[in-house]
């Protein structure tokens, strides 16, 4: 273990580093962006089919490795952070429709109708009672999405995105442990903050006494 | 289009090679998952306590980005680059999907026919053989299904670390800036992550026990 | 023959007792039903007996062996389990349910099929149609019987129930209980029933006990308990109508007089009032051409009615020409009907033949009579 290169490869951890959470925070938040309002117009009564439809498509999507997609962006956006992003919004897209949808299905029929029947318009019972019952399936999809993005964020490396893939991919090329630990342990840890912290955020957004289930 | 089929056909006798090579990673993986996994997700889900305890250390393996668990595993003096650290990352990714899977099935079966069992006399054995497996099967068999499924796309990872599967196919060809050769291994590994999970899906759906599946209508 | 002595059972990290100091003995062939109100530990006592649950401290002994001394697999497939869900096994077809008793005991096929079949019938079911079907298949009570036939299918000595008939409606409920206790009476099981419902306590029990909060607080006949409740719990937990509960377990045969009334035909009438004088008799029954019973009429009918001619009368009993009932008929809907025709007194008969009548001051007689016992 090369004490020197430990260090060099430490000193370009806070720059990769930012650049990888850049990376993860806005593709998670163009995801969102899309797929909540996506999911929750597919779940109306009007779109029912249309949504089932979706949801067809998605589970097979699904089955997309991450790489590929990567790799498929690249032809077409070119190569950099901008074209990183895009391929890491479309990997992000697709855990987070599917749990939005699956979220709101999931919402027991009965309880909304009794909003309905005590005179509840259609909006207040969305914000009111739909979202706030879906939002612990919600969160998980946003977390398996989240740690999806930060795994495949570190291949973003390999079309010239940046990120901790950096660290690592230096340290494989040159065979250089002390990178590729540094960059590794960072990635690692990056991820786990990730999924603690939302596993956090989806316990405080469970309704006290109820029990999610998949 | 066209460019991408000319440059399957010329190139198709490597690109079987790395496909077998594909192949054989996911399977070993696989077969190494079964055997290490489900009788753990058997185990936990007697005890809840360990329950919590190999839940929790697998879902923090599974969070680690598959390219940083690989890296490491090449600087393990042991392992390196190519099979080694490749199969071991691979079957420390299963963990996840397959031990909670299996832990979930056993765990949803109806209590009251375990009772109704173990008051008639069945002891533990034969509740697990007979009851249990039986009916948490589709769900375990799921896990199965996703881990293959998962274990596609990050074998395809792989090739960064020396293995000469079909993702090597993308990384020559980013190297190179071969789009077509990119586009082939991008395409085929999806395709063959799609054709797994239909014909797994389809299998899981062939294991639901009959009794599930009948209703007083018939 | 089960027997519990001095049997305590306290969860962990519970300081109030599931069951305290529990003394009690069930005779072989006898039913013992265990009721009382939720969470009194009638169940948990139950589930100690095959060993599902440990006692705390206290022995519990079958047929005088300590059944801590065999072993549990052992001890429970000697013992017929039913439970309120049933808990048949959804993936196998109703005759593999009913054979998982005879296959732990490693019976031959040909003996599994036929005592599937043979059990199916004891519990009115049609063999054919039901041995290849899957529990999703079957209605509610359809479950529930298999549910019995599959915890007789060893024939065991002994048989628990746990709300065995609970997960069904009213009616249906009724008819499993009277099939059961057909079965009972040929085949004399030793019987632990546990239910919340005291009518099915009086019902289905040689003998109650009745629990409170863990504890025993009465044990006796259904008779017992009716006449002499031992405390304002029982009293309240049997309910107002406690009398009228006591009559539930008497049949109308058995205080039905047999010469107290008179016979009459329609062209008697006119001389009704002097037949009952000289027979002495309170009430009279009309009869029709083809000798069958077709109105009734009491005294004190006559009275009220005052000075009728006979078309009159005639009308007064055949408004009651519904007033027969079967001498199986049990003393409480009887009470009732007395009230719904406003008629003091009742005719039975067997079959069509008219073999007495019963009164009102006949079933208070006999109330009075069971009251002091």
């Amino acid at each position: 273990m090369n004490m020197a290169r430990f260090l060099d490869a430490l000193s370009r951890v806070p720059e990769e580093l930012t650049i990888h959470i850049i990376m993860v925070l806005i593709s998670l938040a163009v995801a969102i962006a899309i797929s909540l309002p996506l999911g929750v117009l597919l779940t109306r009564p009007r779109f029912r089919k249309l949504g089932a439809l979706v949801m067809n498509i998605l589970n097979i999507f699904q089955a997309f490795p991450g790489m590929a997609i990567i790799a498929l962006t690249m032809p077409v956006l070119g190569m950099g952070l901008k074209p990183a992003i895009g391929a890491l919004v479309v990997q992000a897209l697709l855990p987070i429709a599917r749990n939005t949808i699956a979220g709101l299905y999931g919402v027991d029929p009965n309880t909304k109708e009794a909003a309905q029947g005590m005179g509840m318009p259609e909006r207040k019972v969305l914000f009111e009672v739909e979202l706030p019952l879906a939002m612990p399936v919600i969160l998980a999809g946003i977390r398996t999405s989240a740690v999806y993005v930060v795994s495949v964020g570190t291949l973003a490396a390999y079309i010239g995105g940046g990120g901790l893939g950096d660290i690592i991919v230096a340290g494989l090329n040159m065979l250089w442990a002390e990178f590729i630990i540094v960059g590794a342990g960072f990635g690692a840890l990056l991820a786990i903050a990730f999924d603690r912290g939302l596993s956090y955020l989806e316990r405080k957004f469970t309704p006290p006494g109820f029990i999610v289930t998949e | 289009m066209s460019n991408l089929l000319k440059y399957m056909v010329e190139n198709a006798s490597i690109i079987l090679d790395y496909a077998s090579t594909h192949f054989s990673l996911i399977f070993s993986a696989v077969a190494i998952s079964l055997v290490l996994w489900i009788p753990l997700g058997i185990l936990i889900s007697r005890n809840e306590r360990l329950a919590s305890i190999v839940l929790g250390i697998a879902n923090t393996i599974f969070c680690i980005p598959s390219l940083a668990l690989f890296s490491v595993f090449v600087t393990i003096p042991f392992l390196g680059l190519g099979r080694p650290s490749s199969l071991l990352a691979l079957v420390l990714y299963a963990m996840m999907p397959m031990v909670i899977n299996v832990y979930q099935g056993i765990k949803v079966v109806d209590k009251s026919v375990i009772e109704a069992a173990k008051g008639m006399g069945m002891n533990s054995r034969r509740i697990l053989r007979e009851i249990q497996l039986p009916l948490a099967a589709p769900v375990m068999f799921a896990g199965i299904r996703i881990t293959v499924v998962m274990a596609t796309g990050i074998a395809a990872i792989a090739a960064y670390i020396g293995e000469r599967n079909l993702g090597r196919l993308i990384t020559e060809g980013l190297t190179r800036y071969h789009v077509e050769m990119i586009l082939s291994g991008a395409i085929l590994i999806a395709l063959i992550a799609i054709l797994f999970d239909n014909v797994l899906g389809a299998v899981e759906r062939m294991l639901v026990p009959k009794g599930l599946k009948v209703s007083r209508s018939k | 023959m089960i027997e519990l002595r001095d049997v305590t059972k306290i969860y962990p990290g519970q300081t109030v007792p599931a069951v305290k100091d529990l003394t009690l003995k069930i005779e072989e062939g006898e039913t013992c039903v265990f009721v009382g109100p939720s969470g009194c530990g009638k169940s948990t006592i139950l589930r100690m007996i095959n060993r599902m649950i440990e006692q705390t401290s206290g022995t519990i002994l079958i047929n005088n062996k300590d059944i801590r001394e065999t072993d549990p697999d052992r001890l429970r497939m000697g013992i017929g389990y039913v439970i309120q869900q049933i808990g048949l096994l959804p993936h196998r077809t109703i005759a593999e349910n009913i054979a998982i008793v005879p296959r732990l005991y490693g019976w031959d096929k040909e003996r599994i099929r036929k005592r599937v079949d043979e059990l199916l019938e004891l519990v009115g079911l049609d063999p054919d149609e039901t041995r290849a079907k899957y529990p999703a298949q079957l209605s509610g009570g359809q479950m529930q019987r298999v549910g019995v036939a599959r915890a007789m299918a060893a024939d065991p000595p002994i048989m628990l129930m746990d709300e065995p008939f609970g997960a069904v409606d009213p009616i249906v409920r009724g008819h499993l209980q009277d099939e059961f206790l057909k079965l009972q009476r040929e085949m004399k099981k030793t019987i632990c029933f546990v239910t919340h419902d005291i009518n099915e306590a009086i019902k289905m029990g040689d003998k109650i006990a009745i629990f409170e909060k863990g504890q025993l607080v009465q044990h006796g006949t259904p008779q017992e308990i009716l006449s002499n409740p031992k405390n304002e719990f029982v009293r309240t937990f049997i309910g107002y109508d406690r009398v009228v509960k006591m009559l539930t377990l008497f049949q109308v045969r058995s205080i039905t007089k047999k010469n107290s009334y008179s016979i009459i035909r329609e062209n008697e009438l006119a001389n009704i009032r002097q037949k009952m004088d000289d027979e002495q008799s309170t009430v009279c029954i009309l009869m029709n051409e083809s000798t069958r019973p077709c109105g009734l009429i009491t005294r004190d009918d006559l009275e009220k009615a005052g000075e009728v001619g006979p078309e009159k009368i005639k009308e007064i009993a055949c408004s009651r020409k519904d007033a027969f009932i079967d001498g199986d008929l049990l003393l409480n809907d009887a009470l009732s009907l007395m009230l719904e025709w406003n008629c003091d007194c009742l005719g039975v008969l067997d079959g069509a033949e008219l073999i007495g009548v019963i009164s009102l001051n006949d079933i208070r007689e006999c109330v009075r009579r069971k009251e002091g016992a």
